[in-house]
């Protein structure tokens, strides 16, 4: 029981950090790899800030702003004038990750390579469900996560904008061609995904403390909820993918031993892409294969 | 390649000298390479190391390179392949005391087996999905060689073998290490410099930009895809046996990292090149002893330059370098007005015949394709083919009409093996082939071609065509490592220049021969692909759409050279809205509707029949 609410909990994180991935992906075709780092940045500005005596409040929207400014400037530098060249090419793979390069070694020039401490939050809140115990930030990353998620997912199907982020996925050419300014759907996505980032970054900033190399864990992390869930068709299964593996991970290291979550969410994702390459809750799943193929759309 | 394409009719002895002069720059490149590897083996540790880490990488980035360059599979797996070559030397040598030679083809075998196998898994999804699948392979090893701290030593790895020293009367030889890693990138450059110049290269990059068109050619292509994906997996297993002699084995030298910057030397260098992916290599692991800064500044400064690299010159070194000099021997004069000009011309050329492409007339009147009761739907949508039955006899033009819509392109590539019918029967020769791929007609000397042409845009007409010769020639994909070497190669190499030239000529396209396709204008694509097609010596051909967008005079010029196909006695069916252009040609004439016949007859008889003036022609 424990040990799912606390996977519950940080797979939340896992899953912002996933669906970030998964919604400039969904709208450009192509992996950030610098989004681990742009939720560090976040994390490194709101400890540097509030220890500089800032309130916490105003150092969190600080660090999501520029956050956000740092993901528009990854697009803008990195991945749309390749993508301008030719739209299948494969150049971001690589400018991408030099962005993160920059920033994690940028962060680690401004501010050293240790750990700072973070402001508490609700950390020190014990919060009893059943006969296990999780704390305040535990619960308000679950909430967070719910929340974004049903935002997200409201916005995308309900509003214009979303419908437009839908075309620009489809076919950019065309998207285009009826008007549509697939740049500037593009920034969106980026400043979302950032948002998306950055807060996954304050829910555990508290746990994790504040540390450059913090962006290559949680990215390499959100990146394996993604391919779990499926998050290259659908931003919310990438959520999903980042529950899943929160479970599989605490599960691993309470059930088989402390060292577990090491591998054994590996396994899991080695299995998962075996059975269905694109993930567990794409169209291609043989989970999804059972559900009668809905009718035809005209 | 350039090279041939800047001159369009070269005189013979200049291409004698030219060759003659290109043997020469090798020869000087293969005594530099061997003073430079003498100089390296005498000089003292520290320019060793790093000569022999840029080498090792080198290797590496040349096995991406074909993956990537030749394939267009961008694999993150080669860190991957890589770890599995250096652990395999160490864990066997240090734990089981194998001698390290022994180990080399064992290396050889298993990265390649498992390369073989990953591709295979990863195939299943291509582009992108092939990257993630691939990125995940090396990130799942990586963690696996962490944990199984009792075998791989964890973090903290192992000490790779030491290489064996020579005996003391040798000592004039230099250092021995620094041999057998120069002399592997020496070997692993030449083997791809042979597969470049070798008509597999023609074959692979059609593999990598026009599929369909392969496969109609009768490559098998997923095989090829995995086989060659396993060789350059199996490459990469050879550096990773090479660098273990090198230093420490530990997990951080093969993370996904690694991988990526791999991918960073061969972009950085010139993708698809024989030199970029080594200058690459040189450059990104010589980069921390160039610059020589704060190690987090030098990180920065690499990730600056890697994103400028690939934006701004997205042909890598090599690129930039190739196109300074094509300018500079260009000198700025511009034939593309000429081509247009050239193009009408080839219109106007009289039909050759072709003394290599056999003949087949007088072969009897039997029906040679037969479609009986075909059904097709794409996907969960309406049915498309409704019982479609279809005979063709032997030396008959056959003409397929009818209005957009009516599935007249999804019968072809029913037909020729693209798309597999849900119920009915293809015969071809009277052999039931429905389901099976294109390559069990390809075989049966049937061909088809598409009504967008299908061609590797950066290769010439001429070796474009010599794709439709695949599997005319023994063991092509076997013999390309050596081709150039080979006296059988180079005869049989010679004959399919020959006989490309020869379909050329009958297609009335011979001196476009050396232009690269991305510069011939729209006709010429499609005669090339025609005479891709040609240059087998098929006797039934499938053509979509042949006369779209050809000009009046192209359009007739067409029509010369199907009749004097037919008189070959060549079967075709045709698909076709330009009726002008078809009834003439045509036997027999099929007119579809809403994915059913409606008639089948002589031109006349379509062209009398009011059901079909009134769903067709609108009248």
């Amino acid at each position: 029981m424990q040990f799912i609410l606390s996977g519950i909990a940080i797979g939340s994180i896992y899953g912002l950090i996933a669906m970030a991935l998964a919604i400039t992906f969904y709208v450009t075709r192509t992996i950030n790899f610098a989004q681990g780092q742009l939720m560090m940045v976040t994390v490194m500005l709101t400890a540097m800030l509030s220890a500089a005596g800032t309130p916490v409040w105003l150092a969190m929207i600080i660090g999501l702003v520029s956050s956000c400014i740092l993901g528009v400037l990854s697009y803008l530098i990195a991945i749309r004038p390749i993508l301008q060249v030719n739209r299948f090419s494969f150049g971001w793979l690589v400018s991408t990750l030099g962005f993160a390069v920059i920033l994690e070694n940028g962060a680690a020039l401004i501010w050293g390579p240790t750990s700072r401490s973070f402001p508490q939050m609700l950390i020190s809140y014990r919060v009893p469900i059943g006969n296990a115990v999780l704390n305040g930030q535990q619960v308000l990353a679950i909430v967070v996560a719910i929340v974004l998620t049903i935002a997200f997912e409201v916005v995308r199907r309900r509003t214009f904008f979303g419908k437009l982020g839908m075309a620009t996925a489809v076919d950019p050419d065309m998207a285009e061609a009826i008007g549509a300014n697939t740049t500037v759907v593009a920034i969106v996505a980026f400043i979302v995904s950032a948002l998306f980032a950055g807060i996954a970054g304050l829910l555990v900033g508290p746990t994790t403390f504040a540390n450059p190399y913090l962006g290559s864990t949680f990215g390499t992390f959100g990146f394996i909820a993604m391919m779990i869930g499926g998050g290259t068709e659908k931003p919310v299964a990438a959520m999903f993918g980042g529950l899943i593996l929160g479970v599989c991970a605490e599960g691993a290291n309470a059930l088989i031993n402390s060292q577990a979550s090491d591998w054994f969410p590996f396994l899991v994702l080695v299995i998962i892409l075996i059975i269905s390459p694109r993930g567990l809750f794409s169209s291609s799943s043989p989970l999804m294969r059972l559900r009668r193929p809905p009718a035809a759309k005209a | 390649m350039t090279d041939k394409s800047a001159t369009t009719t070269p005189t013979v002895s200049s291409g004698i000298k030219r060759g003659r002069l290109n043997l020469l720059f090798l020869a000087i490149a293969v005594l530099g390479y061997i003073v430079f590897t003498i100089y390296v083996s005498h000089s003292n540790l520290h320019i060793q190391s790093l000569v022999l880490v840029a080498a090792v990488f080198g290797i590496l980035a040349i096995s991406l390179d074909m993956a990537v360059g030749m394939l267009g599979l961008y694999s993150l797996g080669q860190g991957g392949f890589f770890a599995i070559g250096a652990y395999l030397t160490t864990i066997l040598n240090a734990r089981y005391g194998w001698n390290i030679f022994a180990l080399l083809p064992l290396t050889i075998i298993a990265s390649g087996l498992i390369g073989a196998a990953v591709g295979a898994a990863s195939l299943r999804v291509s582009g992108l999905y092939f990257a993630i699948t691939t990125f995940i392979f090396t990130l799942v090893l990586t963690v696996v060689a962490t944990n199984m701290q009792q075998i791989t030593g964890g973090l903290q790895g192992m000490l790779g073998p030491a290489f064996p020293r020579l005996p003391s009367s040798f000592s004039w030889v230099g250092t021995p290490v620094v041999w057998c890693v120069l002399g592997v990138l020496f070997l692993c450059m030449a083997l791809v410099w042979n597969i470049r110049r070798s008509p597999f290269y023609p074959v692979l990059l059609s593999i990598r930009d026009a599929e369909p068109y392969a496969e109609a050619a009768g490559v098998p292509v997923s095989t090829i895809k995995v086989a060659f994906f396993g060789l350059s997996a199996a490459m990469a297993g050879v550096a990773g046996w090479l660098f273990s002699f090198l230093g420490v084995v530990s997990p951080g030298e093969f993370d996904w990292a690694v991988s990526l910057n791999v991918l960073v030397m061969v972009l950085i260098g010139g993708v698809n090149t024989t030199l970029g992916p080594v200058i690459g290599a040189v450059f990104v692991s010589m980069f921390p002893n160039l610059v020589n800064i704060n190690p987090w500044l030098q990180e920065i400064l690499y990730g600056a330059l890697s994103i400028l690299a690939v934006t701004m010159m997205p042909g890598g070194a090599v690129g930039a370098v190739r196109k300074v000099l094509q300018r500079m021997s260009a000198g700025g004069d511009n034939h593309d007005e000429d081509v247009l000009a050239e193009a009408e011309k080839a219109a106007e050329e009289t039909v050759e015949a072709a003394s290599s492409i056999p003949d087949h007339a007088g072969e009897g009147h039997e029906i040679v394709v037969e479609c009986k009761g075909i059904g097709f739907g794409y996907g969960v949508g309406p049915k498309v083919l409704h019982n479609i039955d279809l005979a063709v006899r032997r030396g008959d033009i056959h003409g397929l009409i009818g209005p957009n819509g009516s599935g007249k392109s999804t019968l072809a590539n029913v037909i020729s093996g693209r798309l597999s019918p849900h119920e009915g029967q293809v015969l071809v020769k009277g052999q039931q082939v429905a389901g099976l791929a294109p390559i069990s007609r390809a075989r049966l000397g049937f061909r088809r071609t598409f009504q967008a042409a299908q061609l590797v845009h950066e290769l010439s007409v001429a070796e474009n065509t010599m794709v439709g010769l695949y599997d005319h020639v023994p063991n092509i994909e076997l013999r390309s490592p050596l081709w150039p070497l080979l006296p059988s190669a180079r005869r049989d190499g010679r004959k399919m220049q020959r006989d490309a030239r020869d379909a050329l000529s009958l297609v009335g396209a011979a001196h476009w021969g050396g232009r690269s396709v991305g510069d011939v204008p729209h006709g010429i694509e499609q005669l090339t692909q025609l005479a891709s097609v040609c240059v087998a010596g098929p006797d039934i051909i499938v053509l979509d759409e042949p006369a779209t967008g050809l000009s009046a005079k192209e359009v007739h010029h067409l029509a010369e050279i199907l009749a004097s196909l037919k008189q070959r006695g060549v079967t075709m069916i045709i698909i076709e809205h330009q009726t002008r252009f078809l009834f003439p040609l045509c036997d027999r004439v099929t007119v579809l509707n809403a994915g059913e016949v409606i008639l089948t007859g002589s031109a006349d008889e379509v062209r009398a029949d009011p059901i079909v003036r009134q769903v067709y022609l609108g009248e």
